[in-house]
Formats: C-alpha cells, structure tokens, sequence
C-alpha cells in the first residue's frame, strides 16, 4: 500500500459544491418536530391546552437541536417564541396547575 | 198579721244561718274523731292514684313504642333533628330575630354591594405541590439542555480528533484538504452541517475529482434521540464518497458490506438494483467474513476488486466496515417518479464506502481504513477487465438502457407529438400576423395537403415503367 509516486495533482483542485440536492439522506427531524411544535402551539394557544403548549415548547426545542447550519434559524426561533407565547398565555388565562391529558 | 209572719220568717232564717255556722265546727270536731280513717282513706286514695299513674305510663309507654318503631322505619337523623331544632321553628322562639333581620334589606339598597375579591389566587401561595407537571416539564428542558450542550461539544470533540488523526494521511494525498465553498477558503477544516454531521472536502489527486468525507455521529445532542438510541443502538460513522474521473475504471458495479447494509443498499440504490445480484454464499466464493454480503455484476471484476489484501483488511477490521459500493454507473438512490423522467439520469463512476467509528475514540485504529480506500482507487486504475467481460459490461449497459426507454416510450411519444404540434399553432400564428395574403393562402394550400396526405389511406406505391 506505499504509494511511491505523489499522488497530488494542484492542476485538478475542485472547489466544494454544497450539494443541491442532498436527496433521501437528508434528516428531515427538524422539519417534522417544526410542523409539529406548530400544530401543538396552535392546539395551546386556541384550545388552552397545557400540555399541548409544554409539547410544543419540547418540539421546538428539538427541532433546535436538529437543525442544519444551513437552515433559516428564523424558522426555528419563529417557532420557539410561538410555542414560549401558548405557554405563557395558557398560564395567564388560567395559573391553576396542569391536568395531564389523562386526568382531565 | 201579715208583718209579724214576715218578721218571724226572718227571725227563723236567721236562727237557721246562726245554726248551720256552729254545725260546721260540730262536724270538724266530729271530723277530728275520725281522722284516722281519714288518714287511711288519704293513702288509699294515694295508691289509687299511683295505680292511675301506673296505668297512664303504661298507656304512654304503648303510646311510645309505636313512634320509636315508626322512627326506626324513616331516617333516624331526621326524626331527631325535628326533635332536637323544633324550636327554631318555634315563630314565639325568634320574635326579635326574625323582625331585625327583615329590617336588614331595607337599609343596604342605598350602600354599595360589598364585594370582597382576594388579590392573589388562594392556590399560589399555598399549593405548590400541585404544580408536580410544571416542575417535571421545566426539569425536562433544563435537562434537555444541559445534554445539548454536553454532546454537542462531544461531537465537536470527536470529529475533531478523526480529522487531526488523518490529517497527515490527506495531507499527503490531496492537494486541497478542507474547503468551505467560499470564494476565499476561509475555514479550510471539518464543515459543521448540524450539531451531529461534519464534512470535510478533498481534491486534487490522481485518478478522482473530488472526496467528500461525511462524519454522521450519533445526535447526542438531542436527548430523544438518545433515548430512541437505547432500543436501536447506532454507530458513529464516517461515509467517504470518492467521485472518479470518468474511463479511470472498467465498467463494472461491485458492492460488499454488512448484510443488512447490503440489502439495504441493493434496494435503494439505482445502480445496484439494475446490475446487480446478490451473490450467494459469498463466503466460500470470496473469502469475505462471515455477515457480509455481495453485490457483483460481473463475477470477473468483483474477484479482483476481492483480492487477498482487501479480504485480509475484510477480515481485520470486519466490525468497522460498513459497506464498499463502487460502480460507474451511479445515480444515486431510486427516484420514485421515475415515469415523469423522460432523460435517463446522469451517472458518475464513484467509489462509496461507510465505516463505523470506533466507541472509545480510538481513531488510530480506523486509520488504515482510509488507506484501503487509496489502495482501492489505485486498484482500479490499474485493473482492466478481459474482453468477455467488457463485452458483458456493455451487453448489460445497453439492456438498461433498452428497458428505460422501453418503460417511457408512451410517454416520450406523447412529448413528441405535443412539441410538433406546439411548432404548428406557432406557424400558424406567424402566418396569419402576416399581411400579405398571397403567403396566408400559399401556406393554408400547404396546410390543406398535408391533411389530405395525412387521412389518405396508407398504400403502397408501385413504380409502372413505361414502355
């Protein structure tokens, strides 16, 4: 496996293309976990449901940690202070503690 | 007369008074004789009556026992609560009471109604405990963050110290190590994509275009993940993706690998679904460890990509290789609307290959895998396939290039027909814009004959010779 001959050729450098079209093996968590914290900050904030706003809250915080350096961060913060407002304003409307989707 | 009877009647009923007075002391004295009897007749008269007693509180015991029977059949609390508060109901009872608390109303219309409203819910100050799901969730988060930033830098760590323990080896290989796309290579090193997914790009070497080295480690950076990684343990891996200059290699696709990988791959790939087959026992046929699995289109090719060497670091460093896939005829993974592709889509010569990351950070021991990857692509720049073998090669080439145009002629045929008669209308349109009416009726003759020609029935012509 020695290799004798120097292998690097200055002549045929190819600049790095980022891909276009990264195709199926593109994580598509952060993109679920996003429409998902959406739906569950809506379900929050019209429903004034607790739980919902806390798992939207988890969704976005995922979504966060998943995303591509790529990715529009305000997609991800657009949904954080989503999923923080149905939080809050479910806990102004109503400051009494939570009931878990099971109790109520 | 008559006065002195009146007179006497007086004088005896006077007598008869004055007699009946001293009879009435004569009968006490009398009276006084007998006092025993009357003493006697006193208790007598006692017992009788303490008999009447008796018999009445016979009576009123009887006259209970019913009411206590009746108490027993209804609400015991009832009866002794009428009992018990009768007299609240009692109207003489409450005579002051009842006129003051009547009086109450008539007073309060004028004053404000008295509204007493607490400032701060009840449950703030004092139940605590009850707000058990809140404390869980923000512990969650707070969990959820302290594990971010661990393994974020975790991951940072880790690709790190794959990149400096190569380094020397890239360096060595390819004239351009790092690149991050920008005009001005600002960062030449590890590309962070996310938390979890470094890049790293090379060029400028003999026999290849380009390699693009994918770290995939495991997303400790997200718990979740962590979590789901319990029940389906992952692996750190690195995916290395060589694009070879094209005619470097014979035409040939060749996969070997773990066998879940490789049927795995053999479905999603293009290439590999369409020249392949799975080798069976591959085992006795090349020497490959025990698990693996081959991909071979021509037998001939894949025994020299198989050779001792690489069935030697095969066999070292089995639970490190993932999978080898190196084919000219890439495509990348299946398009599922492959009806719409009227093109067949472009192929690249690659050499692909997947290593799993050592657990403990040893990276010294992955090392000798990139070195097999630089033998490999010598290896095929050097091998040359037999003539029956290209001759294969090509046989097999053009087949699948017969069955995709095959599968979309239908639609090829249609885009043909719509392109002719788009050109048509655009004819149609330039002629009628024109003002020259002599062209307008020159190009509807035309237009006229080539319909007729068009509905004519299809004969064949014979040629007479004249004589």
């Amino acid at each position: 496996m020695n290799m004798t001959v120097d292998p690097r050729r200055k002549e045929k450098i190819n600049r790095y293309k980022a891909a276009k079209n990264p195709g199926q093996n593109e994580d598509m968590m952060p993109d679920y976990m996003n429409i998902l914290g959406m739906i569950f900050s809506m379900c929050g904030l019209m429903m004034k449901l607790k739980w919902c706003a806390w798992f939207a809250l988890y969704c976005s915080c995922i979504s966060f940690a998943s995303k591509r350096a790529s990715d529009d961060a305000k997609q991800v913060l657009s949904s954080f202070m989503l999923s923080v407002s149905a939080v809050v304003m479910s806990y102004l409307q109503n400051p009494a503690a939570m009931t878990p989707p099971w109790a109520s | 007369m008559r006065p002195m009877f009146a007179l006497l009647l007086l004088a005896l009923l006077c007598a008869t008074v004055a007699n009946v007075n001293s009879n009435g002391q004569d009968e006490d004295d009398a009276d006084n004789d007998f006092a025993e009897f009357d003493e006697d007749f006193a208790e007598a008269h006692y017992d009788t009556m303490t008999a009447e007693n008796a018999d009445s509180s016979k009576e009123k015991v009887e006259t209970q026992k019913p009411r206590v029977v009746e108490s027993d059949e209804d609400d015991d609390g009832l009866v002794e609560n009428e009992d018990e508060f009768e007299h609240f109901q009692d109207e003489e009872e409450f005579e002051g009471y009842d006129a003051t608390d009547a009086k109450e109303p008539a007073v309060d219309p004028k004053a404000v109604p008295k509204l007493t409203i607490p400032n701060i819910p009840l449950h703030f100050r004092t139940h605590w405990d009850s707000y058990w799901m809140e404390m869980l969730m923000v512990a969650g988060l707070m969990a959820y963050f302290a594990n971010f930033f661990a393994g974020k830098a975790k991951n940072a760590r880790l690709a790190q110290l794959w990149f400096s323990t190569h380094k020397a080896l890239l360096d060595e290989n390819f004239a351009l190590v790092g690149d991050d796309g920008k005009t001005e290579n600002e960062n030449p090193g590890l590309n962070k994509e996310s938390e979890s997914l470094y890049t790293l790009w090379c060029s400028g070497r003999t026999c290849c275009e380009g390699m693009l080295v994918e770290l995939k480690m495991i997303k400790r950076q997200d718990l979740v993940s962590l979590v789901a990684g319990l029940m389906r343990p992952q692996l750190d891996q690195a995916q290395i993706k060589i694009e070879l200059t094209r005619n470097v290699m014979d035409s040939f696709v060749f996969a070997v690998g773990s066998k879940k990988t490789i049927t795995k791959v053999f479905k999603e790939y293009t290439d590999l679904n369409k020249f392949c087959s799975l080798v069976s026992k591959p085992e006795e046929r090349y020497n490959v460890p025990n698990g693996f699995g081959v991909l071979s289109e021509i037998p001939e090719g894949t025994s020299a990509i198989l050779e001792s060497r690489v069935i030697t670091a095969l066999n070292k460093y089995q639970s490190y290789i993932d999978y080898l896939h190196i084919s000219d005829q890439f495509s990348g993974p299946i398009q599922q609307e492959e009806g719409n592709n009227l093109k067949q889509p472009e192929t690249k010569a690659v050499l692909l290959a997947g290593f799993n990351l050592p657990k403990h950070a040893e990276m010294e021991t992955v090392k000798p895998l990139l070195l097999l990857i630089f033998y490999l692509m010598e290896r095929l720049k050097t091998y040359r396939m037999s003539k029956e073998g290209k001759a294969k090669a090509d046989k097999n080439r053009l087949r699948v290039e017969e069955e995709f145009l095959k599968s979309t002629h239908a639609a090829r045929a249609e885009a043909a027909a719509q392109r002719r008669e788009d050109k048509r209308k655009q004819e149609k349109e330039r002629v009628l814009a024109e003002e020259d009416p002599e062209k307008q009726r020159r190009w509807e003759l035309k237009e006229q004959k080539r319909q007729a020609k068009k509905n004519a029935p299809k004969m064949k012509r014979l040629a007479v010779k004249s004589l």
